[in-house]
């Protein structure tokens, strides 16, 4: 890999980081009016207000308040979560590991289902089982992941009650082993994953079906064809890996929407990561909060890009020998 | 000829006229569903969370309130909000794609970096930020939604401005001196327009969704009823640990279905443009 | 594919599983041995930090975890020992003696003194968010001896005595920590040092505060070894996990399920009245005050007022907006407080036709079914209500509704909370200039002394907590001799008067009385009793007293430790599915057919 061209996705990276920053700081300071955000009290009084006002610094001229918190940011001091009165960055760190866990079982099953699912389907392109699969992901495509989290409730936990009510994991246990408590969290993490899998699932499938149907038209294909290699083994070993290209990086370029989704999903099912974090954010108007969880979102997709890229021209030949 | 083709896609093809039939639907909703009602959507009752019946077709809400109702009343939000907030993109992105792509130089660049910024965001997040720091309406909604989603637009629509740039009847035109407002205005526009098109009735499916999450999220706007707050009272009142499933499905899958109908008018539109950008006229 | 290669798959998997299953299922209690109570809410608890915190959570951790100096009873909510053991008023009735309790310990073995009481009225007084207020009337707290507190006031305040709602927290924990981080992010190191039955020894945010039992509790030790507060997404998880049986209680139910959550197996559900009102409020505010305030001028007559409030149902009101769960109002001084509530004479029992008669008296004249108007003045008023909730936006438009019958135009405008904080702390120049006519809206009071609530219509209040910015120089006089009136029937008779008042001039029509809705497992929990106060309460003297739940006990039904039929459920689905797909792939190379074809 060019090292130059590698500094320079790494400098294109950070501006936009930049960016970000400045822009979560202008969002908060001067749109929203702090002053009344920050009066958690429901009835506070004009005095309250004033000496909040003055507690926060919010008296100093622009550019310093920026400065700060641009130098604050880089020491990950992300303020003071108003609500809990703990700092933002400890309540982030406790949540990341949850919505990692959630969103990359996810994204791997997604993955995973859906090239195996768009493999099928370009096999049998234009035949009742091409048209079903197209159907069925453009139907998870077109549903609300929530609406699809809830139904799963009514379903698997109520109906016929199967899974636990919410969390990661049975509250207040004591775990006799860590091969227990990974079972613990195992069975609570079904119903998210699979909400979040089929969430996922038709961007994928849509992405493999298409791109193995280019490839399956290409020459090399006809020709390995022509010379006698049986049909399966053509798929399996020569089509297939061309295809997954697209797929691969598609992981990455989705962070935004899986971002999303997350927030939706943790809520319906009590997983304590950031989504949910964010939602009890908006409810309890924490501004401090809901800044932090969108910095690290804003930031993980700019990491989930650059890598997508660094993926990218590791994987395709054709971009290297460019 | 080119009409044609359209017409034939439409109305010719299964795809065409499901999608059609289904939005059309779901457009007449959006205007007569109040006045088509049972009953008065919010009119609550002593009926809570009960199961469908004769009196209530769907059953009702945890305040009493009859589903059906609130479900025919719920499809104007949707299509409003869906199609202003597409229309607010497709204008913005539009705008910057085309004055990127043909002037190039700094214009472009600056605008390229602006845009490429708003496509890194994530988008609900982003969202989330601007909807809780205005007062939530419909009019917040649509303007969130709008703002957020133009990027994708201005980087085709950049694209096919920078090949179009370089056409041989631009250069006529531009020799016979033809001013730049001129050129965009009768040559790179028209060719544009039905990629804009098609991309905007991908975004509006994009859009309708993103109300549904914010409404779910409690970001919607207070007053009026959409699938969406159907979404979130069901879920805060406890309707799924009560089973009523028939408050919690339908809602959702007139999402799914509108979503659906426009997704696939939308993947029409963009087959019938496609092979047609080579094509132009001078 | 070969059939040994399925056959050695198919085993590994039975393996699995049979390693999964052999382990305890989820996790097994210790034998059983700990008596663990959970109670499930939605919202977290805040913050334990005394100085900062807010929410009503955070009272259910804290009545656990400490006593005031003057406790109230669960039976009838009057003030019994706390951490004061008696008192003594002095004849001027400005100087309150407490004698403390002696020999009591914190839970961290320290001995309780008087050094304790004087720092927690101090500082909690005056420096907290929540607490403040209640020592305003003090002069000096001196303490003695260690056992003597005693506490000057300006004026006789009867407010010492049960009033004092101010925890007594530990000062050899809090008086160490300079005063500007416990006003910031000071988290209490753990386990909190309390005088209570039980003491937090494990916060985990967003998920689960545990409370165990405080080895050095002066009183009987309680039942349950520990409990535990879960944390849900939402109240339809919390009710969820109740009907589950994963947890035992929940403190604060949702009124719109509440009836079907009583109606499933082992669960019983209690509702009984708590200090808190939802109120209609009238913009009341004098020029001399508001110069600059914004509203409609009849919203200050009287008579329109009285007659708005003979055409609302309160019982209807009560029915639909909270489905029966509230009860009526009947004034400013909710019927939870059995120890000065009298019902008033001035009740507006539902009489629309009285109403109109009124306003027809009065010359308020309508064109048929119109808004009445007088010399050019329209009974036509805005009614804001917050979006965040539907009870209170329910109650607006059944308000509108029925004052519709009587002429009278309500608007009722939906806005979020900020903006109803918005207009009602307005502020021109430096004085209050409310920009409203009238608003729904909700207060809550204390236990056992009612001048929490009756001081929310005080003149001094106008700047403060006053919203409907009332002022009657009689009415405060009487509030003033209320607050001093330590003889229990005059000041009873004080607080009939002032109640009077505020019927005849109604600053607020208070519309519904809210109550603490509970839910709880009748095969995990006995002994449970109503209290706080006897018989009507609510079964866990939530936030108030630690009596009720340290005389639970658990009952019959066993702890199901969370079943693990979810995952068995998938392993299996995820064995047959491997095996499917492993048997059709050996059904096709045995074939040696080509079954994927590509459509050219």
């Amino acid at each position: 890999m060019n090292p130059r061209w590698l500094a320079g996705k790494v400098a294109a990276s950070l501006v936009t980081l930049v960016f970000v920053l400045a822009f979560n700081f202008f969002l908060f300071r001067v749109m929203g009016d702090p002053t009344t955000q920050l009066a958690r009290l429901p009835r506070a009084s004009p005095a309250e207000i004033e000496k909040l006002k003055s507690y926060y610094g919010l008296d100093k001229p622009i550019t310093g308040q920026f400065l700060d918190y641009a130098g604050d940011t880089a020491r990950l001091d992300l303020g003071i979560s108003q609500r809990t009165r703990r700092s933002v960055w400890d309540e982030i760190k406790d949540a990341i590991p949850w919505t990692l866990l959630l969103v990359g079982t996810g994204t791997v099953l997604a993955t995973l289902i859906g090239a195996w699912l768009g493999v099928i389907a370009a096999t049998r392109r234009g035949r009742p089982a091409d048209d079903g699969l197209l159907g069925f992901s453009l139907f998870t495509y077109a549903s609300p992941e929530y609406w699809i989290g809830i139904i799963l409730i009514l379903v698997f936990a109520v109906w016929l009650p199967i899974f636990p009510a919410g969390q990661q994991m049975t509250p207040g246990e004591d775990f006799s082993s860590w091969f227990a408590q990974a079972a613990d969290v195992a069975e609570h993490l079904v119903l998210p994953a699979t909400a979040m899998t089929l969430m996922l699932l038709g961007q994928y499938f849509l992405i493999m079906r298409s791109s193995m149907v280019d490839v399956l038209t290409e020459d090399f294909i006809t020709v390995k064809r022509a010379i006698g290699l049986p049909w399966d083994r053509v798929v399996r070993q020569h089509a297939v890996p061309n295809a997954l290209l697209p797929l691969v990086t598609l992981s990455a370029i989705q962070f935004g929407i899986v971002a999303g989704g997350a927030v939706t999903i943790e809520t319906i099912f009590s997983w304590p990561g950031l989504g949910e974090l964010t939602y009890d954010a908006i409810n309890d108007k924490d501004f401090p909060v809901l800044q932090g969880t969108f910095l690290v979102f804003s930031v993980a997709v700019i990491i989930a890009n650059l890598i997508a890229d660094c993926l990218y021209f590791v994987l395709d030949p054709r971009v290297q020998t460019s | 000829m080119t009409d044609l083709r359209v017409r034939d896609l439409l109305f010719d093809t299964w795809r065409g006229r499901i999608g059609l039939g289904v939005l059309g639907l779901f457009v007449f909703l959006a205007i007569f569903g109040s006045a088509i009602a049972p009953d008065n959507p919010t009119a609550s009752s002593l009926d809570v969370l009960a199961a469908p019946s004769a009196d209530h077709w769907l059953g009702t809400t945890e305040n009493g309130e009859d589903v059906f109702s609130q479900l025919l009343a719920g499809a104007r939000v949707s299509i409003v909000v869906g199609f202003a907030a597409a229309a607010i993109s497709a204008v913005l992105g539009a705008t910057v794609g085309l004055l990127g792509g043909y002037f190039g130089g700094w214009t472009d660049r600056t605008l390229d970096a602006f845009e490429n910024w708003f496509l890194v965001i994530p988008q609900i997040p982003l969202m989330i930020v601007l909807a809780r720091l205005l007062e939530p309406s419909l009019t917040v909604l649509i303007a969130v939604i709008g703002l957020t989603s133009w990027a994708g637009t201005g980087r085709i629509v950049r694209a096919q401005v920078l090949t179009l740039r370089e056409r041989a009847f631009v250069e006529r035109a531009r020799a016979l001196g033809a001013s730049d407002g001129y050129i965009i205005r009768t040559h790179i526009l028209p060719n544009t327009l039905p990629l804009i098109f098609a991309n905007t009735v991908l975004i509006v499916a994009v859009a309708i969704l993103s109300e549904a999450a914010l409404a779910f999220l409690g970001l919607g706007d207070p007053t009026r009823i959409s699938w969406g707050t159907m979404l979130e009272n069901a879920f805060s009142s406890g309707a799924p640990s009560a089973g009523a499933w028939w408050y919690v499905i339908p809602p959702g899958l007139c999402i799914t279905l509108l979503v659906l109908s426009v997704s696939i008018l939308g993947y029409l539109f963009e087959e019938y443009v496609n092979p047609r950008l080579r094509e132009q006229h001078a | 594919m070969r059939l040994r290669t399925i056959v050695a798959v198919l085993v590994a998997m039975a393996a699995l599983i049979a390693a999964i299953t052999a382990l305890p299922a989820g996790a097994q209690d210790d034998g059983g041995k700990k008596k663990v109570l959970r109670l499930g809410q939605a919202q977290d608890v805040q913050t334990l930090n005394p100085f900062v915190a807010q929410d009503e959570e955070n009272f259910r951790a804290w009545s656990l975890n400490w006593d005031l100096l003057v406790n109230f009873s669960p039976d009838d909510l009057t003030p019994v020992p706390g951490i004061a053991e008696s008192w003594d008023v002095s004849p001027d009735k400005k100087t309150v003696t407490f004698k403390l309790i002696e020999g009591a310990k914190w839970s961290d073995g320290e001995p309780i003194t008087s050094k304790d009481v004087k720092y927690s009225l101090d500082k909690l007084g005056t420096d907290s968010l929540i607490f403040s207020g209640y020592t305003s009337n003090v002069t000096s707290i001196e303490t003695p001896d260690e056992n003597t507190v005693v506490v000057k006031t300006k004026q006789p305040d009867a407010r010492m005595i049960g009033g004092l709602f101010i925890y007594m927290i530990p000062e050899h924990v809090y008086g160490k920590v300079p005063l500007a981080k416990l006003k910031k992010d000071f988290q209490p190191p753990l386990p909190m040092v309390g005088s209570g039955p039980y003491v937090v020894t494990e916060f985990e945010h967003g998920r689960i505060l545990r409370m165990e039992r405080n080895p050095n509790f002066r009183g009987e030790k309680p039942a349950f070894d520990e409990i535990q507060f879960i944390k849900y997404g939402s109240a339809d998880a919390v009710e969820r996990a109740l009907r589950l049986g994963e947890i035992d209680a929940i403190p604060e139910a949702q009124a719109p399920s509440f009836e079907k959550l009583g109606q499933a197996d082992n669960v019983k559900t209690d509702r009984a009245p708590s200090p808190s009102f939802t109120q209609l409020t009238f913009n009341l505010c004098s020029e001399e005050n508001c110069p600059d305030a914004k509203f409609n001028p009849a919203v200050q007559d009287r008579t329109v007022r009285q007659a708005i409030a003979y055409a609302v149902d309160r019982e209807r009101v009560n029915t639909i907006s909270t489905r029966g769960t509230s009860f009526p109002g009947h004034g400013i001084l909710p019927q939870y407080y059995k120890s000065w509530y009298e019902q008033p004479d001035d009740d507006y029992p539902f009489d629309p036709d009285k109403a109109n008669q009124m306003l027809d008296d009065a010359g308020w004249t309508r064109e048929g079914d119109g808004t009445r108007s007088k010399d050019g003045a329209e009974l036509s008023f805005d009614l804001f209500v917050r979006s965040e909730s539907p009870e209170n936006i329910q109650a607006a438009k059944l308000v509108a509704e029925q004052a519709r019958e009587i002429g009278v135009d309500f608007k009722v405008q939906v806005v979020s909370v900020d903006k109803l904080t918005e207009i009602t702390t307005r502020e021109v120049d430096g004085k209050m200039a409310p920009d409203f006519d009238t608003f729904i809206w909700g207060w809550g009071g204390d236990p056992y002394d009612p001048s929490a609530l009756l001081q929310l219509i005080t003149t001094d209040q106008i700047g403060g907590s006053s919203d409907a910015f009332y002022s009657n120089p009689e009415y405060d006089r009487l509030f003033d001799e209320q607050a001093g009136e330590f003889d229990h029937a005059k000041r009873k008779e004080l607080i009939r008067q002032m109640v009077a008042l505020s019927q005849r001039d109604l600053p607020y029509l208070v519309l519904t009385d809210d109550p603490w809705l509970e839910a709880y497992r009748s095969d995990r929990m006995t002994n449970v009793a109503k209290q706080c106060p006897k018989p009507s309460g609510d079964v866990l003297c939530q936030q108030v007293n630690y009596a009720a739940i340290a005389e639970l006990e658990p009952g019959e039904g066993g702890d199901d430790g969370g079943s693990s039929t979810g995952i068995i459920a998938v392993i299996a689905l995820v064995v047959v599915a491997v095996a499917a797909f492993l048997f059709v792939r050996w059904r096709r190379s045995r074939g040696g057919r080509e079954p994927l074809e590509l459509e050219t």
